[in-house]
């Protein structure tokens, strides 16, 4: 009896081993995607990151008046659409300013309705705005060439990015904390 | 009765071919327009000198920006050059277009929309062109605004439309 149960044992230790052997690989394997992942991590990851912002002018590759993501991803100010990239990178940038202005809360098409409502409404309705910032880059590209860049964003969203680039290295004539008081 | 199609198929083959032979070394008449056009083959364009005018700076990025642009459009010149262009320097026959501010208005799009008469902007730029010797090519005041609708950016638009219409028709 006491045989049986030792054999017993063994089997199952046996098995277990067994069980082991096999799944090994299993794990090896299991565990480099994991590895990679952490690999991906390294990758610039967007650190300020802006989806509603309007390139005004100044997108090579992109039309004037664009809606798009604008973000600090490595050292460089990305604006991306869903058809096309800029990247900008901080080290090339000469001088960024940040101001505030404000936009019609109606435009395109509906503003042209508005025009047709009787009695000056249309006119009313250009009274409603809402505050934005604009953020100008002047930049160089590889060959020298002096280019201009504006970006329309949601109040208060200008200075953290405009920090940001200076931190990489971005020139910027005013000081942060100067564009801040002026703004006010 | 084939083979005296055939022959006819290749006689009138091989004098479409005669005759088109000759026209293929010869320049197109676009060439020969493009030739013509290109009188003074580039320009460079520098960013907007304030002065002593206070303008904001996306309104002098937006000025050399939309410069850019409608001086291409012209198609007056094989190569734009952006200020600072290293391939400029190549350039034999290099002109040069600077702005500089004389006067700026910055309006209200609100007050425009909602009066009508009131918050008109208005840029004026001396627009100066001169050859690679320094001579002198056009030397004008021109007024970019926007008076009735329109965000006051659009200012600048309205200006390069014009300093393009005069690079066009401007005998360099």
């Amino acid at each position: 009896m006491s045989l049986r149960n030792t054999v017993a044992k063994w089997s199952i230790w046996a098995r277990g081993l067994l069980l082991l052997i096999v799944s090994a690989p299993f794990f090896f394997f299991s565990a480099a995607p994991a590895r990679s992942k952490t690999s991906d991590a390294t990758q610039p990851v967007p650190t300020v990151v802006e989806p509603n912002a309007k390139l005004v002018i100044g997108g090579e590759a992109i039309k004037n008046n664009s809606m798009g993501t604008l973000s600090v991803v490595g050292s460089s100010l990305q604006f991306a659409t869903k058809k096309a990239t800029v990247d900008v990178p901080a080290t090339t940038i000469l001088d960024i300013f940040t101001n505030e202005d404000s936009r019609q809360d109606i435009t395109g098409a509906a503003k042209v309705v508005t025009m047709a409502i009787p009695y000056g409404g249309g006119r009313v309705l250009s009274l409603f705005s809402h505050g934005v910032d604009v953020l100008t880059l002047e930049f160089t590209d590889a060959n020298g060439g002096f280019h201009g860049v504006i970006y329309v964003l949601p109040q208060g969203q200008a200075a953290p990015i405009k920090k940001q680039l200076v931190a990489m290295g971005a020139k910027a004539s005013v000081p942060l904390e100067e564009a801040a008081q002026t703004n006010k | 009765m084939k083979t005296h199609a055939r022959t006819t198929v290749s006689v009138i083959f091989s004098i479409i071919f005669a005759c088109t032979v000759p026209l293929v070394g010869q320049p197109s008449p676009d060439d020969a327009k493009s030739a013509q056009k290109f009188s003074v083959s580039s320009i460079q364009i520098q960013p907007m000198d304030p002065g002593d005018v206070p303008i904001p700076p996306d309104f002098a990025v937006s000025v050399y920006e939309n410069l850019i642009v409608q001086v291409q459009k012209t198609g007056k010149f094989q190569h734009v050059y952006r200020s600072g262009d290293k391939a400029a320097a190549d350039a034999t026959d290099l002109v040069t277009l600077r702005t500089i501010a004389q006067s700026f208005n910055k309006g209200s799009q609100k007050k425009r929309e909602v009066t009508t008469v009131a918050g008109a902007t208005s840029i004026t730029l001396k627009v100066q062109i001169t050859d690679h010797t320094g001579q002198m090519l056009v030397d004008r005041d021109v007024q970019g605004k926007v008076r009735f609708f329109g965000e006051n950016l659009r200012a600048t638009y309205d200006f390069s439309k014009k300093v393009a219409t005069i690079v066009r028709d401007t005998t360099f």
